[in-house]
């Protein structure tokens, strides 16, 4: 067998040499800082169309954007802007489950003391996500609010929540007419990132699982289209062969003859150095034997990643 | 003139046009890195195709104020930042190699045994093992993903993904791969030793049936429409990877074929090393993430070989002909690298049982099975 290009005496030497100069490097690296860089951190854009406001922004663990619109149905809808996870405080709450990042949404118009429902709408959204309410002004901050969370026909969930001006979603805390609601879509990342995991690993499987499905009907009706051709081609040769008369031995050339003669040749001689190898156990003759060896032999060879020009 | 303008204008031209007084220590770690992957590359033969110019890009981009990664006041890019721009981040030199790489599969022992597509699908377990455990360490749900497809040992695959999700860590990853992919000769043969019995290394699977040309011809068609119907966002993968192997099959284009075989894909595997390596410049490299990457990279290639043996062992159970456990290793992708080690396993316990042939089905569907990940990946994250 080939010796591969790896010096197989010293396997964990290489190994080693990679990790220690990783390490070096590591040791001298400015710490993790890499790892509070928040590189996924979303950044809302803003637009109005008519009584509503949509905002645009590439959530944690996606590579394209989504829409989310708000809506206040019975009040005029102020204004909405993003809020930064790290500024708002986060104590008790980490900022991955708030993929879609936070909002404060401004609304006003309604009388003193009054509520007001507001509904936030993407098909970012699933039937799991959960309104999270900020309202610093608290004891306890964060809440649940509960929002009720409806699919609407285009496959738009709906998270409509109730708020009471002055009330503990209100962030501005006072009874005057107008509502600051920070608000947060929350999923929850570990949950979100076992799931797909889980149904992705399976998925790789079906994938598989439908190719190889495919690949062994394919491979039945070629085998029966092969089967077929190669009967239709022996068949009219053996009747004409039967009319003809039988050939002598003055009819082969004597190419043919000597090339006969040659393969007879080696094959007693393979058997006579078969038998002085006592190889007589495996199965097959010694010409097969010996013909499947230097076949595999060759095969090596076209493997032979390193010594590939 | 005076003798103090001169001074200052030495001064001035040392300081701004040299490289000596802006080398600073992270550098001169980098370019010991280059040195230990070019001597890796040269002296060790481990990968060199790909290692000797990623160890080459490395010590190029770590000497100052050189004009390879920028871009130019009027923002046309540096050269190797062309090379990377065009040919990395636009995802086009990772397809083209695939193109190549169909052009030279035989995919004849898959298709003569597609049970094995089983086991390639089986061997990437430690993909999705590795996703959760980055994530642990702070790493994104992206970053994860490009971390976990290491496992899969397919270098264009890792590329390509991490271009897409995580550019910031292409050195890292692509290192990582190309490394632990030169290393399957030695990282494989323990785990299949630990997870085999004597009695089912010598196992002696039944001859493969012949597969004629017109079904090696009709593989590529029914391969890619199933695979891009079921996971479209693998296209561009699997389809560069079909296409360069159904011109190789339909036998007519045999120019073409050696071009994708071999001018094309030496020039690309030239301009991808290169730009691969160019991106690990002491600044953005110098952190425990590539450190992380390398420790967790070795752990995907461990329980992508154990994922591939236990599915040889589950499939046993169903089977009549069982197969070798042996040839469940090869279903991590490292082609042939990993089919050679499992044959070299074989007739160790063995010297008449061939397994090279058999081994090499999972070792193409281990191929299929990476981007069938990494598709899924893909398809998570739109």
């Amino acid at each position: 067998m080939k010796k591969g290009p790896i010096n197989q005496s010293h396997p964990i030497r290489a190994i080693r040499r990679i990790i220690g100069i990783f390490f070096l490097l590591a040791v001298s690296s400015p710490g993790w800082a890499a790892f509070s860089d928040d590189a996924e951190k979303p950044k809302p854009e803003f637009t109005r169309q008519a009584d509503r406001i949509v905002a645009k922004l590439i959530p944690r663990g996606k590579s394209t954007s989504v829409l989310i619109q708000f809506h206040t149905p019975d009040v005029k809808l102020i204004g909405v802007e993003g809020v930064d996870f790290d500024e708002a405080g986060q104590k008790g709450m980490d900022a991955k489950d708030f993929r879609s990042a936070l909002f404060a949404v401004k609304a006003g118009g309604l009388s003193p003391g009054g509520e007001i429902k507001v509904a936030l709408s993407s098909n970012y959204f699933t039937q799991a996500t959960e309104l999270w309410v900020l309202n610093r002004a608290l004891q306890t901050p964060w809440m649940n609010a509960n929002a009720m969370n409806t699919e609407r026909s285009d496959r738009v969930q709906e998270l409509v929540v109730t708020v009471k001006d002055g009330g503990p979603f209100d962030s501005d805390g006072a009874v005057n007419g107008e509502i600051l609601l920070v608000v947060g879509p929350k999923d929850s990342f570990w949950g979100y990132a076992l799931g797909t995991l889980l149904i992705r690993f399976f998925g790789i499987f079906l994938v598989l699982g439908v190719l190889m499905a495919g690949m062994i009907l394919a491979g039945l009706v070629f085998q029966r289209l092969d089967r077929r051709a190669e009967a239709s081609k022996a068949a009219p040769a053996l009747r004409p062969a039967a009319e003809e008369p039988e050939e002598t031995p003055e009819a082969i050339d004597p190419e043919t003859a000597t090339a006969i003669g040659v393969a007879l040749h080696l094959h007693l001689c393979a058997l006579r150095a078969a038998a002085a190898m006592n190889l007589e156990r495996s199965d097959g003759s010694s010409w097969a034997r010996q013909g499947r060896s230097q076949i595999m032999r060759d095969r090596l060879l076209v493997h032979d990643r390193a010594g590939r020009k | 003139m005076t003798w103090e303008y001169i001074g200052d204008l030495i001064l001035s031209i040392l300081f701004t046009q040299t490289g000596i007084p802006n080398l600073d220590l992270k550098q001169v770690l980098m370019l010991v890195v280059a040195l230990l992957f070019i001597y890796l590359a040269v002296g060790k033969k481990f990968e060199p195709l790909l290692l000797l110019p990623i160890g080459f890009g490395i010590f190029l981009v770590n000497f100052p104020l050189t004009p390879l990664m920028g871009y130019t006041e009027s923002g046309a890019p540096d050269l190797i930042r062309a090379f990377y721009k065009y040919g990395v981040e636009w995802e086009i030199i990772p397809c083209v190699i695939f193109l190549g790489l169909g052009a030279m599969t035989d995919f004849g022992p898959l298709i003569a045994n597609p049970k094995t597509l089983i086991i390639g699908a089986g061997a990437q377990l430690g993909v999705f093992v590795t996703y959760i455990g980055v994530l642990f360490f702070g790493f994104t749900l992206r970053e994860a993903a490009t971390v976990g497809i290491i496992g899969g040992a397919d270098g264009p695959t890792t590329i390509y993904l991490t271009a897409k999700l995580a550019p910031q860590l292409l050195g890292a990853n692509a290192l990582a791969a190309y490394s632990y992919m030169a290393m399957v000769p030695l990282i494989q043969p323990p785990i299949m030793k630990l997870l085999t019995t004597r009695k089912q290394r010598l196992i002696r699977m039944r001859q493969l049936r012949p597969v004629s040309t017109r079904e090696k011809l009709i593989f590529p068609l029914i391969a890619t429409a199933l695979i891009v119907l079921l996971c479209p966002a693998v296209a561009p993968l699997m389809g560069m990877f079909m296409f360069g192997n159904f011109m190789r099959e339909s036998l007519v284009v045999k120019r073409l074929t050696e071009t994708a075989q071999n001018a094309l894909m030496n020039i690309v595997t030239i301009f991808l090393g290169i730009s691969v390596g160019a991106t690990m410049q002491a600044e953005v490299f110098l952190t425990w993430k590539p450190m992380l990457i390398f420790g967790f990279g070795l752990l995907d290639f461990v329980v992508c070989t154990a994922g591939g043996i236990l599915t040889v062992h589950v499939m046993n159970l169903f089977l009549k002909d069982k197969i070798n456990p042996l040839i469940g290793s090869a279903g991590v992708s490292a082609v042939p690298m990993s089919a050679r080690v499992s044959h070299n396993m074989g007739i160790k316990e063995d010297p008449n049982n061939w397994l090279l042939m058999h081994a090499m089905g999972p070792n193409l569907a281990g191929v299929i099975g990476t981007a069938a990940a990494a598709g899924m990946f893909i398809a998570m994250f739109h």
